[in-house]
């Protein structure tokens, strides 16, 4: 099979130079959550690799996994997650770029069956020329009735030349269901800047401490919070 | 304000009330001269000998059907269309009994009988029908000036003295292209290239007709313009082209409607619409959009493959996409905005209902070049019985477009558990400075809703015909006056089936 | 303390200042009453270093030092403090947190230790319960979800903690009902009233200064101070309108 073009959906804003580098890419890794069972993962890019991972989530069981993107000048994170009757699935992920970088975070989250919740939240940070993308897609399958699904999809961009793409997708074929998806993208708020400078707080650290603020939380129940955090705040203050 | 809301209520509620699957589903019994059926060089040649086109015309039509052939139709779409053969439709339809322009008798009374099918507001009906005597007093405060496209040719444009006096030009684009060749070749294909996709190439090659409208410099155009759309031959397709000119500080509101009787076929939509406004310019473009949709099984329909763009070239230019889609089998229109000026603005406001077994994938692009450059998205999908609809929409910021707002808003209705509501947003943003925000909800009408409005005592239909009203009236709001009486009957109609 | 000498400034390249000249001393309050639109609010926005607030002419020297020259954290740890008309909600950031690292981002700058977690707790609550806030508002983000009053309220307990020298009170009084007024006052009083410390009290209405006490009372129109009084003026200004005595 030929490597990617910019024409196939799931890599339009991908490096796809780097990636025909990559190419021929291993079988995604494979996850099964037997019912009632529980899944956590953390997941730190850091090298600038491609991660392909497919989640089968058994009724009433969950996963969660924690994202943290910030290596590498091409990564990419892909999660292909299906979730079964009354199944969970949550999603916080962070993804830090500067320089030339290229970032993405892909899910296809497909609710099989009724009754699962799926709850994703995506923060990127964009600096210098750096391209950070979220390809989101929740799928509602004909009859997964009490579907309820959230995405909150956020971008901060730094320099004029950093780019931010967007695309949280719906796809849904039945009625009862709760989707929502939110994405806004913009720069720190001049205000808030200001705000903080005027208690004494200098314009780097008012950034840094409102960049902390914006992907806090998103981290908020993994085992390994404090390193999660820890490594994103560094990356941030390289890009400061 | 409330009498106003009365009379549309009144005018829904009688709508809805009428018991017909496709009110403009039949045809009339007029003579028409056909090209000769398949798609050639040769049928690219007839249509502009129809036309008695100068030479450049012919060359540009030409040159887009030799691109054309090497074209492949777009299949990102969610949409689920069978192949379709080109060779096997007309391309070009004339009435025979041809009027001329101007006078009500010469207007074959089968045409004027269309118009009352049609649905055309009684008032742009007197003013049709009265086209000389109809400007002398009697009439009602408001005006529309109306061209009407019959098949392939433009039958009838109202009012044209008085718009000549204000400087306006509206005229089918036939004429304009003899008439105004130095304005038309300016803008023909600038804003929708003649490349741009495959069906806005197979238009340049064999458009028959459509409108030009030009606003002169600092004119406030005195009436609502008009065109009403008919597919009335059997196995023709409708290329209509219309291009919109606001010169600097002008303004002008222009509704579109569009109906085809029933077939058992597929009949072929494929237009083209080009908007361009200078500085401090405006334009309102209003669609009403009621193809026939196929049957209850999913047989016949439209296939309405539109390329719809505006470009906003001047400062603080603006323009305004405002859509009601009822009809067609399939829907494939997106009506955007190049916002180049500075503090140029862009809306798109559009309503997509599909029942049975029709599929929509429709949306908008913003694309934000000027700085200061804002856009407004409210797109309110609503899918009933076995049916497909799409919001597909791309806002992007360029990296020295500075201060840059958008808000989007996508909210899809599902009726029933069969069919499908889909959101597919790009978002792409190169400038730290824009202001993007996206938010997309799916419902459905509730039961709680439903016992509500039952109880007040309406029946099935009528709760959902007026749940459904509300649900589309941020956008129906922003129609004017006689295209929202017929727009909430279309919501109602269009429903029909859907519910019990 | 604060010598303003016939400052100029542009607000989206309008002037808005025109040649405004004050003085302010130690130990003193002064306030600044005018019509809307006089240019108060730019004022304490010029003297805090908001961007986009452009001085096109004019100095402005605290405590001998050229304020204007200072990025806005620098006048803040020199030892000036405005008090917010709409203070800004920031999301995901705790008051705690905000203000320990404001104050010990001052500190550091004035060369003093930084203030320990326990003994920042203790200045804090010391200040709340004082302004009669409770400590889990503090825990909140800042201003996220707090009413008119709240936001007022924490700008006050902000300047307890930070304990500045100066400090420009930019409509603090707006929003606030009558007993709010009352701990709000008090507490500028408890605060700001000492012999090494001043106050600009930016107000439309006298109403705050039946509780702070004014020494001076300036008219703002049209950019510049156009009258000098005691708080007897305050009183004239509230019965005979601004349209008087502006001209």
């Amino acid at each position: 099979m030929p490597a990617p073009t910019r024409h196939d959906e799931a890599w339009r804003y991908s490096d796809i130079a780097a990636l025909e580098a990559a190419w021929p890419l291993p079988a995604p890794e494979s996850i099964i959550v037997p019912a009632g069972g529980h899944y956590a993962r953390t997941i730190v890019q850091d090298t600038g690799s491609i991660h392909q991972i497919e989640i089968a989530i058994g009724k009433d069981a969950t996963a969660a996994i924690h994202v943290l993107s910030i290596g590498g000048e091409y990564g990419r994170v892909e999660l292909n997650v299906t979730l079964h009757e009354g199944a969970d699935f949550k999603l916080g992920a962070v993804q830090i770029a500067g320089g030339t970088q290229t970032l993405e975070i892909i899910t296809t989250v497909t609710h099989a069956e009724p009754k699962a919740t799926s709850s994703q939240i995506v923060r990127s940070v964009l600096a210098g020329t750096a391209t950070g993308t979220y390809l989101g897609k929740v799928a509602v399958a004909r009859d997964a009735q009490l579907t309820d699904s959230a995405q909150s999809v956020k971008a901060m961009l730094l320099d004029r030349s950093a780019t931010a793409n967007a695309k949280p997708e719906l796809e849904i074929c039945a009625d009862d269901v709760k989707c929502a998806h939110g994405c806004a993208i913009g720069e720190l708020d001049p205000m808030g800047l200001f705000y903080l400078e005027a208690r004494g707080l200098s314009p780097a650290d008012a950034k840094k401490l409102m960049l902390q603020a914006f992907v806090a939380g998103v981290f908020e129940g993994a085992a390994d919070e404090e390193m999660l955090i820890e490594t994103a705040l560094k990356k941030l203050g390289e890009l400061v | 304000m409330s009498d106003d809301m009365d009379i549309k209520d009144k005018a829904a509620w009688d709508a809805a009330e009428r018991v017909a699957d496709y009110e403009h589903g039949w045809s009339s019994d007029i003579e028409t001269d056909f090209a000769p059926k398949g798609l050639t060089e040769d049928t690219v040649r007839f249509i502009s000998a129809k036309k008695n086109e100068p030479e450049w015309m012919l060359e540009w039509r030409l040159k887009a059907f030799a691109s054309w052939k090497m074209m492949t139709p777009p299949d990102w779409a969610k949409l689920n269309v069978p192949p379709i053969d080109y060779q096997d439709a007309y391309y070009y339809a004339e009435p025979k009994a041809k009027p001329k322009l101007g006078s009500l008798d010469e207007v074959d009374p089968e045409i004027l009988r269309i118009y009352e099918k049609l649905g055309i507001p009684i008032a742009e009906q007197k003013l049709l029908a009265g086209v000389e005597g109809g400007e002398d007093g009697g009439l009602p405060q408001r005006r529309v000036a109306v061209d009407a496209v019959f098949d392939s040719v433009s039958v009838a444009t109202t009012f044209r003295a008085e718009l000549e006096r204000a400087g306006v030009i509206f005229r089918s684009i036939s004429e304009a292209i003899k008439e105004y060749p130095e304005l038309v070749k300016k803008w023909l294909g600038k804003i929708v290239p003649m490349h741009d996709n495959y069906f806005a190439t197979l238009n340049c090659a064999v458009f028959s007709d459509g409108t030009f409208v030009y606003i002169p410099e600092g004119v406030r155009c005195p009436m609502e313009l008009s065109t009403y759309f008919r597919i009335n031959a059997e196995n023709t397709g409708q290329f209509e082209r219309t291009l919109i000119i606001a010169d600097k500080g002008s303004y002008v509101s222009y509704l579109e409607g569009c109906t085809a009787p029933m077939r058992d076929e597929n009949q072929l939509h494929a237009a083209v619409v080009e908007l361009v406004a200078l500085d401090d310019a405006e334009i309102k473009y209003s669609t009403v959009q009621n193809w026939y949709p196929g049957d209850a099984e999913g047989k016949g329909g439209i296939y309405n493959f539109v390329t719809k763009r505006a470009l906003c070239q001047g400062r603080n230019s603006k323009v305004s996409w405002t859509q009601v889609e009822t009809g067609s089998a399939v829907t494939w229109k997106y009506p955007s905005c190049v916002l180049n000026g500075e503090n140029s603005v862009g809306e798109f406001y559009s309503v997509a209902v599909t029942n049975n077994y029709q599929q929509a994938d429709t949306g908008t692009k913003m694309i934000h070049n000027g700085k200061g450059s804002r856009s407004t998205i409210v797109s309110k999908g609503i899918s009933a019985g076995h049916s497909n609809n799409t919001y597909r929409g791309l806002v992007r910021v360029a990296p020295n477009a500075e201060g840059v707002r958008n808000f989007t808003q996508c909210d899809s209705l599902l009726l029933g558990s069969l069919s499908g509501a889909h959101t597919v947003p790009y978002i792409e943003v190169r400038n730290p400075s824009a202001q993007i925000e996206h938010e997309a909800t799916t419902s459905k009408i509730s039961d709680d809703q439903m016992f509500y409005a039952m109880a007040r005592g309406l029946n099935a239909e009528e709760a959902v015909t007026l749940i459904v009203n509300g649900f589309a009236k941020e956008v129906l709001q922003q129609l004017p006056m006689e295209f929202a009486v017929e727009a909430q009957k279309l919501l109602g109609i269009s429903l029909e089936g859907s519910v019990g | 303390m604060l010598q303003i000498t016939k400052l100029h400034a542009n607000v989206a390249d309008k002037p808005i200042l025109k040649g405004l000249t004050l003085s302010l001393n130690a130990g003193e309050i002064h306030a600044i009453m005018g019509p809307n639109g006089a240019g108060k609010s730019t004022l304490g926005y010029v003297l805090s270093g908001r961007p986009g607030y452009e001085v096109t002419e004019g100095s402005v020297t605290f405590n001998g030092q050229d304020l204007l020259a200072l990025e806005p954290h620098e006048r803040a740890a020199a030892g000036l403090f405005l008090g917010f008309q709409y203070p800004v909600e920031i999301p995901g950031v705790s008051n705690v947190r905000f203000l320990r690292e404001a104050l010990n981002a001052q500190r550091k700058s004035r060369g003093e230790a930084p203030l320990s977690g326990a003994e920042f707790l203790k200045v804090a609550r010391e200040q709340a319960t004082a302004l009669g806030m409770d400590m889990d508002m503090l825990k909140r983000p800042v201003n996220v979800g707090f009413s008119g009053g709240e936001k007022k309220r924490n700008e006050m307990v902000q300047m307890g903690i930070i304990n500045p020298a100066l400090a420009i009170l930019d409509e603090t009084d707006s929003g606030l009902d009558i007993d709010a007024l009352r701990i709000v006052g008090d507490g500028i009083n408890r605060i700001m009233r000492k012999p090494d410390k001043a106050v600009l009290l930016i107000t439309h209405y006298q109403r705050l200064l039946d509780y702070v006490k004014p020494d001076f009372v300036h008219v703002l129109a049209d950019g510049r101070i156009t009258r000098t009084g005691g708080p007897e003026l305050a009183l004239e200004l509230e019965r005979d309108g601004y349209k008087e005595l502006a001209a």
